[in-house]
Parts: C-alpha cells; sequence; structure tokens
C-alpha cells in the first residue's frame, strides 16, 4: 500500500475544453476525481492511454469492471462545466 | 371537372326526378360497350380481346422480412456476455468485466454481429456497442474472424429492415478500418453482401429544395451505402473496385473521379 492518501485543497470548474479536460472528464466518469486518485486506489504506475492522441484508454472502476474510451474526442462542450478541476 | 349530360327537367325541377333524358342534337349515340374481363398474364383468357390483363403482384424486394430470434439474445439473457449497461449522463455506457484484450474474438464476435438483427433495447444498443468496443480495440485479433462475421452481416442486411441496415453500414465502415488487411479480406465476400445493397442504393428521397435531416443524423441509406462502398474501393486494395463493379453496375469509381479531377485541374486535360 502507498503512502498516505493526498486529498485536495480546492475544487474549481472547468470552464473551456482542452486535452486536460477530456482526460479529467474520462477518469470522472469512471468515478474517480483525477489521475492522482486512480494511481493511488488501483496502486497502478501507468494509464492505457492511446498513442495517437495521448487520451486515457482504459480505466478500471471501483467494482472492477473495464470502461473503455474512443480515440476521439468525447467530452462535448455543453458537458465541459460539470468537469470539476481538483488543485491540491 | 366530369362533363355531364344536361336534363333539361332536372335544370328547371330539381324536385322532380327526371323520367328520361333528353339527348341534344350533336350528341352521339351511346354505343353498347362489351365488358372487359380481368385476367391474369400467360393465360388463354388473357388472349381474348376484351380482356384486360391484371398486372404483376409487388415481389415484396423492400417489404421486410420478420426477425428470428438470435443466438445474441439467448446468450444475453443467460448471462454470457461480460457486459453490464451503464447509465452516464450522455445516455448510456457499456462496463466490461473483462478486459476486451483478453476476451476470445472467435466466440464473441459473431455472437455480437448476431445482435445486429435486434431492434429493440438494450439488445440493439448492446450490439451495437459491443462491437465498436471491440473493434477499436482488437488490432490484429480481428483479421482470422473475418469468415466467421459474413453471415450475421448477411442476415441483419437480408431483414431490410431500415434502421437494421443503417447500423449495419456503419458497422462494416468501421470494420475495413479496425485493422489492417480487413478491407482485403472482405473481397471474396462481396458476392454475399453487396447484392442487397445494389436494392436500396438507389433510395434516396427527393425532396427538392427541402432539408432532409435523415441526411444530417447519418441515416440516408442510399448515402451511407454509397459511403460504405467508398470505404470498401478504398481499403479493399486493387481488386476492389472491380468486384464491387461487377455487383453493383451503377458504381462510378470515387479514387478515379478523384484522380481525373485533380489531373484536370492540374494539366487542364
Amino acid at each position: 500500500m502507498a503512502g498516505s492518501d493526498v486529498k485536495p485543497k480546492s475544487i474549481s470548474r472547468a470552464k473551456k475544453w482542452s486535452e486536460e479536460i477530456e482526460n479529467l472528464y474520462r477518469f470522472q466518469q469512471a468515478g474517480y476525481r483525477d489521475e492522482i486518485e486512480y494511481k493511488q486506489v488501483k496502486q497502478v504506475s501507468m494509464v492505457d492511454r492511446w498513442p495517437e492522441t495521448g487520451y486515457v484508454k482504459k480505466l478500471q472502476r471501483r467494482d472492477n469492471t473495464f470502461y473503455y474510451y474512443n480515440k476521439q474526442r468525447e467530452c462535448d462542450d455543453k458537458e465541459v462545466h460539470n468537469v470539476k478541476i481538483y488543485a491540491y | 371537372m366530369v362533363a355531364e349530360k344536361e336534363t333539361l327537367s332536372l335544370n328547371k325541377c330539381p324536385a322532380k326526378l327526371p323520367t328520361r333524358t333528353k339527348l341534344l342534337a350533336q350528341q352521339p349515340l351511346p354505343v353498347h360497350q362489351p365488358h372487359s374481363l380481368v385476367s391474369e398474364g400467360f393465360t388463354v383468357k388473357a388472349m381474348m380481346k376484351n380482356s384486360v390483363v391484371r398486372g404483376p403482384p409487388s415481389a415484396g424486394a423492400f417489404k421486410e422480412r420478420p426477425t428470428k430470434p438470435t443466438a445474441f439474445r439467448k446468450f444475453y439473457e443467460r448471462g454470457d456476455f461480460p457486459i453490464a449497461l451503464e447509465h452516464d449522463s450522455k445516455g448510456n455506457k457499456i462496463a466490461w468485466k473483462v478486459e476486451i484484450e483478453k476476451l476470445d474474438y472467435h466466440h464473441y464476435l459473431p455472437l455480437f454481429f448476431d445482435g445486429l438483427c435486434e431492434m429493440t433495447f438494450p439488445y440493439e444498443f448492446f450490439a451495437r456497442q459491443g462491437i465498436h468496443d471491440m473493434l477499436e480495440h482488437g488490432g490484429n485479433k480481428i483479421l482470422p474472424v473475418i469468415p466467421q462475421l459474413i453471415i450475421p452481416i448477411k442476415n441483419a442486411l437480408n431483414l431490410r429492415n431500415r434502421q437494421v441496415i443503417c447500423v449495419t453500414l456503419k458497422v462494416l465502415q468501421h470494420l475495413v478500418v479496425s485493422a489492417e488487411m480487413v478491407g482485403e479480406a472482405l473481397v471474396p465476400y462481396y458476392r454475399q453482401l453487396l447484392p442487397i445493397l445494389n436494392i436500396f442504393k438507389n433510395k434516396n428521397v427527393n425532396s427538392g429544395d427541402g432539408i432532409d435531416y435523415s441526411q444530417q443524423k447519418r441515416e440516408n441509406i442510399g448515402d451511407l451505402i454509397q459511403e460504405t462502398l467508398e470505404a470498401f474501393e478504398r481499403y479493399g486494395g486493387e481488386d476492389a473496385f472491380i468486384n464491387i463493379k461487377r455487383r453493383i453496375a451503377s458504381l462510378s469509381s470515387s479514387e478515379r473521379k478523384q484522380e481525373s479531377e485533380l489531373n484536370l485541374r492540374l494539366y487542364g486535360q
């Protein structure tokens, strides 16, 4: 087990789409805050990504089922404001 | 407007029923018309002078065929598929209980393709989404399974259901780009897949200058067929065009058209 879990200090909402927001959207779809929490919970060092675009490809949820994501953008503009950005 | 015979008594006294119609001088005498017989074609009765041959019955090329229960439905209800339905903000999503890379494609992919015949929720959603995910992540596992996919695809197209055909065509477009050599591997099976597309190829709505929303939503069958055939030609290798042309005579090559347009622009020939 890794050291103590790092908790975020503040939270804000995304305003505009970017590649980082796209990846955050994918993590939050799977039930995690962001990549940091995913790595803490699942004890993995690397996350599966699409080599062409760098977006997250596959995530394992807390119930151990797998979510697969598309190579292209999945987060619509109308979903962007639902994406939470955590600051540590 | 129907021309009516003049009846003097009717105009002057509408309450009175006319006993006899008076004919005007120029009107021809009514000729006794023989009754026309309606008969079927290629019979002796049809050869008579006063017989009218009834046209041939409709062949039913566009008539939808009924669906049969599929193996996909049976396996899904038994819980054999490693998938679960999740609801997210965009609608529905599929969660896999097992990693797709570890799945036996020879067993599962033909089963999912069998589900293309389904038209009801959740079967059609699972089939469509499952195929999409498996093709995205299959890599070189897809190519050896191609021969087993032909019969399910043919069955789906043969239903002649608009919705099923649209989904199947989009799946075919995804299939040819999913992995290397898949387009070329499909060429020998064109004779089984393309004839049904020939029937629907010209099913484009002539709405004049109106807006065809089905085109925007990618549900216009004529356009989808054209796109699919272009994808076949692009990814099918050298023999693809001639094989397609054998089945669909009215097709013109999109690649050669582009090439000749380019030549025209560059060299003015």
